[in-house]
């Protein structure tokens, strides 16, 4: 599990957090929504330790994350897997290189395993025949489910999504969202996901933050959050005609 | 005071950048990567720099020899020196200030506005001494040689310079090339090409390291790099011959 106790983060004069707290749980798929500027990003790079939070605490299992060292986070960060917004694929080196950096990095494995555990990533995310293609010559799907099969790499305890969604076709998010979830069953993994597509949230929304003006506003399941009377949530989530539809509907 | 808050940054940047490799054959591996990248894709510019260099020196200088009691082999030893103390070393650093420097500036840039450097650090990496550590030692191992294979083109391309105008006959100027040899002009050379090697790929690496933004910054940054790197390379030099020749 991650916790995070009344965190409070600024740049300078701009309260970006004020006084967070939040339970991210094992084994289910985590959701931080909010509108461009609430500060999920900023509460996202806080909890990975990209940003040194200004007050509270962020705890790691029973290791209080944001009161350790560097020496210390290392350790940690091993056990984090992250894909980022544009997926951050070394442009330079094979979908497989990619894969196998962590690996190099981190693992004592000979060449002959890391291929091995490398191979079995990138067949967990149906991209078994493109190892020797470049990041250049694959699609924005492709480089999605790449940065998760490097993510996944080191068995990681925790992992992270940034807009995991954002630049993709609807399909393509829908077979992102459904690998997320199933990725989160299998390694029974604390995910967390910084997201504003709403197909997301409703399909795959174990637990959901809606982070408004850099405060924790609501928390709740997406069955919860299809029935919500807040008044800004409601806002947010039911913006389009399509989901005021599907709350019709539901 | 943004000055002494860069100096400050700069030197806990190198702090970052010198050390232990995580994994020692990654880092063997991206050094003689980096050596191909900044030593021996320079190659070609460096030859042919140095040896219109040389030529010209060669045929400035006897041109302008005019009166009859100075000796010719002057030129030879004239075009020697100038390679050896200043040329071979002070304008190959200038000109791999602007290949080699916006080369490292855009390429780290890159990597951070793509957020491959936040992926590296979230994966327990060290980026600063991963990414930046091989390439100053490869511009540390190379400059010297490049220098080095300058002051030799350099020289050859004053003897074609002869050869072909007869300017002054071949002989005096190779007299002049052997004339009053000081190899200690060799030393103060490679010296000051390691401390250039140093500036280019660390202030190139300093400058993009922290740029945030898009493709706009990176162009910024590289052009930052070099004109910085140049404007360090002309202080050292008089900083370093200063040091070295007095």
């Amino acid at each position: 599990m991650i916790e995070l106790k009344n965190i409070s983060k600024s740049f300078e004069d701009n309260h970006v957090l004020k006084d967070i707290s939040l339970k991210f749980k094992k084994g289910e798929t985590n959701l931080i929504i909010g509108q461009s500027g609430s500060g999920k990003t900023v509460l996202l790079k806080s909890i990975l330790g990209i940003h040194k939070i200004d007050k509270g605490q962020i705890i790691y299992g029973e290791d209080v994350y944001s009161e350790m060292n560097n020496k210390e986070k290392q350790k940690i960060r091993k056990e984090i897997g992250m894909v980022f917004q544009g997926g951050a694929l070394f442009g330079s080196s094979t979908v497989m290189e990619n894969v196998m950096f962590p690996l190099t990095m981190f693992s004592n494995f000979s060449k002959l395993e890391m291929e091995k555990q490398a191979r079995f990533c990138l067949e967990r995310v149906n991209l078994e025949d493109a190892d020797n293609l470049f990041p250049g010559e694959i699609s924005g799907g492709m480089q999605k489910r790449v940065a998760i099969a490097r993510a996944i790499a080191l068995n990681p305890k925790y992992l992270f999504f940034d807009e995991p969604n954002s630049g993709l076709d609807p399909q393509t998010s829908i077979v992102i969202d459904n690998l997320i979830k199933d990725i989160t069953l299998d390694f029974n993994t604390v995910t967390v996901i910084n997201t504003h597509d709403m197909n997301s949230v409703v399909e795959i929304g174990d637990n959901i933050a809606y982070i408004h003006e850099g405060k924790k506003w609501w928390t709740g399941s997406s069955e919860e959050l299809m029935k919500t009377e807040n008044k800004e949530l409601s806002e947010f989530v039911f913006a389009t005609k399509l989901m005021r539809s599907i709350k019709k509907n539901k | 005071m943004n000055f002494f808050y860069h100096i400050g940054k700069y030197i806990l940047f190198m702090r970052k950048i010198i050390k232990k490799p995580q994994k020692t054959n990654i880092f063997i591996n991206d050094l003689f990567f980096e050596i191909e990248k900044i030593g021996i894709n320079s190659i070609v510019i460096v030859f042919i720099i140095s040896i219109f260099m040389g030529a010209v020196i060669t045929l400035q200088t006897a041109y302008n020899i005019e009166q009859a009691f100075i000796p010719l082999y002057l030129v030879g030893l004239g075009t020697r020196d100038s390679m050896f103390l200043e040329f071979s070393s002070t304008i190959v650093g200038l000109i791999l200030a602007g290949k080699v420097g916006a080369n490292i500036a855009s390429e780290i840039g890159t990597m951070k506005i793509r957020e491959q450097i936040e992926a590296l650090d979230m994966m327990g990496v060290n980026s600063e001494s991963h990414l930046v550590f091989p390439k100053v030692l490869a511009a540390i191992i190379t400059f010297p040689l490049l220098t080095l294979f300058s002051m030799f083109v350099g020289i050859f391309g004053g003897y074609l310079a002869v050869y072909l105008t007869n300017a002054i006959p071949v002989d005096d100027f190779i007299y002049g090339i052997h004339y009053y040899f000081i190899p200690f002009y060799i030393t103060y050379s490679v010296i000051k090409s390691v401390i250039f090697g140093i500036i280019i790929s660390s202030i190139s690496a300093y400058q993009s390291y922290y740029i945030s933004g898009g493709a706009l910054e990176v162009g910024k940054a590289s052009t930052k790099a070099v004109v910085y790197s140049s404007i360090l390379i002309l202080f050292f030099n008089v900083v370093l011959t200063q040091i070295l020749l007095s």
